[in-house]
């Protein structure tokens, strides 16, 4: 806040007042729907077994108190909207068939909705965690190709171990525990890319004063956007997973924009991306399928389109207002009546029973966090927190768009987790990392970013092209 | 923020604030627009979805729910719920002669008919209140059923049945001033009670299913079936001919009548009549032609007309589309909906033969539209709808079509009039006259080719002066028009003006 305070008075703890009101409505929006989902259940009055309402809402508070005493100076006004989403979710989730998912601890058995808490239990966790003890990006910046590494060994370790999950290959499952990498993998992505874009920014944006527009713009340009077409474009061909590729290229190239500020970067982009497109689309039954599914989800409406078109039904009844939370019909007889209705398509669900109000009000939510993240971003110190800030906010409410576009067929669906709301340890695991990774830089006590050092363009040269095998090198040794 | 010293060339890259700013309202702009797919679904499309009888959720609340009943004109209950004991409801049908139009409904086999097509106003997901399907969650019953009012009499739809019986054919009954469907019979028919039994129900509808498509009992053939209508269609073509002024009233051919004996010749195909030997050497003008039923006349009045024009007036009566109606409806084409491929074919069509495939309800609408004297009223069966708290939803009849100028329809209704009590008419369609009332119609005898007995066909209207029913019917195999379906078209017409005086 104040440039002027001490260092004592900046680790004392501070009411977050605006978090505290923020949140306060959050829960009695969250306990409304827990009254209301449970009269309808109980067919009168009632407030059913509130076990699951009062964890949750004491998760919330705990993550308000430590970042309360931990003195943070971030923005209020994160934590509340996560929060919302995820009190959204629960609400759903409890609502749904619990045998939808159910996994063993011990001698513990969790259906859904417990199991969600847990994961939204971690996700908070982790949100804190980072926004607390993350003080200085340091080691974030300097290892940006370790991340790199990290994230490619990730995808590398799905490609050959990966389990099919609705025919894409996402899973990897180590022991008892499964998740799915390319969640995390989203994180490590913009924590390279932010690292590598703030380090090039000058040569990249200033390559057009040295070179004619008929050359080849400089290696240096053109190696990392081949190398993320070509990431994209082997996980469509190998994890079969569309929306991650999607959302990959689309927060890439965006980032790429805001570094160069170059249209010309965004056009070469987008003409990689329909040539991509139109190969996958030539070569790759799945992804034409998506595609026609797209166009005339009817036309299968047993088939392939089914999922899409019960989506569709859902929306339509769901009108303006919504049946009402559990009047409506997402689950009959114990069995879904949309095909993953807890992760790709609980949006429909959601806007199924509390209506077009409901739908805006979470889009919405997906705006009011763009908002924010990329306010921290543009007060940012120094380039690579600011790019970092807005790739961490891009991969939030980017996926949110994807997915909700996909439910509501603007676009073909890709199937991807609805970031805080759809059900899964993975995705709110990550999601609240990049919670806490805005939090923490948003907080104005982050130590000041080091100098720009002044690397001579040969050590550039050796830093792009060498240090991904060195590092892994260095790592492995 | 600022480049490397050492490399002043690169200069400053442009601070990245002002970027993020355009990202953020880029962002605004995706979410709007997903907000804006988001309102085309829940807002504009939302009733077409939640109605959609493929909608399985719709199905689902159904099994569950309690069904608004269906009655006749008068009231008479023809669907009704009753709970079974456990909780749940069954579908009851005291009168299962309003089959098929009626329908069924069964959790284990879905629906059919108004059943399946009203389904969300029985069901009550659909509200009858301004905005009530807004205000639906903040009501502690969230589905109001609702009764259906058929304009069916089921008094008239019985007599239906019955002359039907043992036959296979339709009728279609309707009052032409309204569009309203007084009786829509289809045989072989089915018991719904069977299918809904939950004991016996399966072993029923199997042999529903099992049966040959040209035997089965759940086909409305008054809706679905496409037949040949023969000479019924020249009403059609005297509809087309002087609406495009290629006929007038006086029209004669130069041929005639010797061509009458001989045939007439189209590429090679002779067009053949019998009706020489009652009209010698008279020479026929409209009225006549379609007294007598002359092939020949409505070929060259056919041919006259053209290709072109024959289909765009076709489609003014509703050929070449499905008929927009209470339950869906196939599609009656004058050409086999590709188009005229000779003029053999289209000389053969005007008088009903070739590749033209009508609905019994196709039909009755052309009976209909002359009745009206060239107005062609939407055809609807349901009359009313009404919800538990009294609101009530009348379904006002509606002018779908002005098809032809009143003294055109004039002239042709006429003819039909004489084609019943005409001197040389008696003698093929005589039997549809309702005593003491001026009767007009056209029977048809249409031609199947092969061994096959030709179907027989019947429309018509009564009284010939403000007509208060216009019908349609066909027995499937029948033999000649005059023999079968005459005769019923006359018996219901006449059961009905008794009953409605």
């Amino acid at each position: 806040m104040s440039g002027l305070a001490g260092t004592a008075d900046r680790r004392r703890p501070r009411f977050r007042r605006r978090e505290a009101l923020l949140l306060g409505g959050v829960s009695g929006a969250v306990a409304c729907g827990w009254v209301s989902l449970a009269s309808t259940v109980a067919g009168g009055p009632s407030l059913g077994d509130p076990s699951l309402l009062l964890a949750f809402l004491g998760l919330l508070a705990a993550a308000h108190v430590v970042l309360s005493l931990a003195g943070s100076r971030s923005d209020e006004v994160l934590l509340p909207v996560a929060g919302l989403l995820m009190g959204l979710s629960l609400l759903m989730m409890v609502r749904l068939p619990q045998g939808l998912v159910v996994q063993d601890f011990g001698p513990l058995e969790l259906g859904l909705a417990p199991l969600q808490l847990v994961w939204i239990g971690l996700s908070l966790t982790a949100a804190t965690v980072v926004a607390v003890v993350l003080r200085s990006d340091l080691w974030l910046r300097s290892y940006k190709y370790t991340w790199a590494a990290a994230g490619i060994a990730l995808l590398l370790l799905v490609f050959i171990f990966g389990e099919e999950t609705n025919g894409a290959r996402l899973t990897l499952r180590v022991g008892p525990f499964a998740g799915q990498p390319s969640e995390l993998l989203k994180i490590l992505l913009v924590i390279f890319l932010a690292g590598y874009l703030a380090d090039n920014r000058a040569l990249l944006a200033a390559r057009a004063t040295r070179l004619g527009p008929l050359r080849l713009p400089p290696l240096p340009y053109l190696l990392p956007m081949l190398a993320m077409w070509g990431i994209a474009l082997a996980i469509v061909v190998v994890q079969r997973d569309l929306g991650a590729a999607l959302l990959f290229y689309a927060v890439f190239l965006v980032l790429l924009w805001v570094a160069t500020q170059r249209l010309g970067d965004l056009a070469l982009g987008a003409f990689l991306f329909v040539v991509g497109a139109v190969v996958l689309y030539a070569l790759f039954p799945h992804v034409r399928e998506r595609v026609e599914i797209w166009l005339d989800p009817f036309a299968t409406a047993q088939g392939a389109g089914f999922q899409v078109v019960r989506g569709l039904y859902a929306l339509g009844r769901g009108g303006v207002l919504g049946t009402g939370l559990g009047a409506g019909l997402p689950g009959v007889d114990g069995h879904p009546s949309i095909p993953a209705v807890h992760t790709d398509f609980v949006f429909d669900a959601l806007a199924e029973e509390l209506g077009l109000a409901g739908a805006l009000v979470i889009l919405a939510l997906y705006v009011i966090l763009a908002e924010r993240g990329l306010r921290i971003a543009s007060a940012a110190r120094d380039d690579f927190r600011g790019l970092l800030a807005a790739g961490v906010t891009l991969v939030v409410v980017v996926q949110a768009a994807i997915i909700v576009a996909g439910d509501a067929r603007l676009i073909p669906l890709t199937g991807i987790t609805l970031p805080f709301v759809s059900y899964g340890g993975s995705s709110l695991l990550a999601n609240g990392i990049a919670l806490g990774l805005l939090l923490s830089l948003g907080d104005t006590r982050l130590t000041a970013p080091p100098p720009p050092q002044a690397i001579g363009r040969r050590e550039r040269w050796r830093d792009a092209a060498g240090a991904v095998a060195g590092r892994v090198e260095r790592v492995i040794s | 923020m600022s480049g490397p010293p050492d490399v002043p060339a690169l200069g400053a890259p442009p601070r990245i604030a002002p970027a993020l700013l355009r990202v953020a309202l880029a962002l605004i702009v995706v979410y709007g627009a997903i907000g804006a797919g988001l309102s085309w679904w829940q807002v504009v499309e939302a009733e077409r979805l939640t109605n959609d009888p493929g909608d399985p959720l719709l199905l689902a609340a159904e099994r569950e729910g309690r069904r608004g009943r269906i009655v006749d004109a008068r009231g008479v209950v023809l669907a009704e719920s009753v709970a079974t004991g456990d909780g749940s409801w069954t579908r009851r049908y005291p009168h299962p002669e309003a089959e098929p139009i009626l329908g069924y409904f069964s959790p284990d086999f879905g629906s059919a008919g108004l059943e399946r097509s009203f389904a969300a106003e029985l069901l009550g997901a659909r509200s009858l209140a301004p905005g009530g399907d807004l205000l639906r969650k903040l009501r502690s019953d969230a589905y109001d059923p609702q009764d259906v009012q058929l304009s069916l009499d089921v008094r008239l739809q019985r007599t239906a049945v019955t002359l039907l019986k043992g036959k296979r054919g339709a009728i279609v009954a309707i009052e032409p001033a309204s569009g309203r469907i007084l009786a829509l019979a289809s045989t072989p028919t089915f018991d719904p009670n069977r299918i809904v039994d939950p004991d016996a129900g399966a072993a029923y509808f199997a042999d529903l299913l099992d049966r040959p498509a040209e035997a089965s009992a759940l086909l409305d053939r008054a809706t679905m079936g496409r037949y040949t209508p023969g000479s019924v269609l020249k009403v059609a073509t005297a509809v087309a001919g002087l609406g495009s002024g290629a006929i007038t009233p006086q029209t004669v051919y130069a041929d005639q009548p010797a061509e009458e004996r001989t045939g007439f010749l189209v590429e090679g195909f002779r067009v053949r009549d019998g009706h020489h030997p009652q009209t010698g050497r008279r020479v026929l003008d409209l009225a006549g032609a379609i007294e007598v039923s002359c092939n020949i006349w409505f070929a060259r009045a056919g041919l006259d007309i053209g290709g072109q024009r024959f289909l765009a007036w076709g489609q003014r009566m509703g050929f070449g589309e499905a008929i927009p109606f209470d339950v869906p409806t196939a599609v009656s084409t004058l050409d086999g909906g590709d188009g005229f491929v000779d003029e053999v074919e289209l000389a053969n069509a005007a008088y009903g033969q070739s590749e033209t495939f009508v609905t019994p309800l196709q039909m009755a609408l052309v009976a209909s539209l002359v009745a009206e004297r060239g107005t062609l009223m939407r055809p609807h069966v349901v009359d009313e709808l009404r919800s538990s708290d009294g609101r009530v939803r009348t379904i006002v009849p509606e002018v779908w079509r002005r098809v032809l100028d009143a003294g055109q329809a004039e002239t042709i209704a006429l003819a039909m009039q004489q084609a019943v009590e005409g001197r040389l008419g008696r003698r093929f369609a005589g039997a549809a006259k309702v005593p003491g009332v001026p009767t007009a119609g056209k029977s048809g005898t249409a031609e199947l080719g092969g061994d096959r007995e030709p179907h027989a066909w019947f429309i018509g209207f009564a009284p010939v002066e403000a007509p208060r029913i216009a019908v349609a019917v066909i027995v499937e195999n029948g033999g000649a028009g005059g023999a079968s379906a005459v005769p019923m078209g006359g018996e219901l017409m006449a059961t009905w003006l008794e009953l409605a005086p």
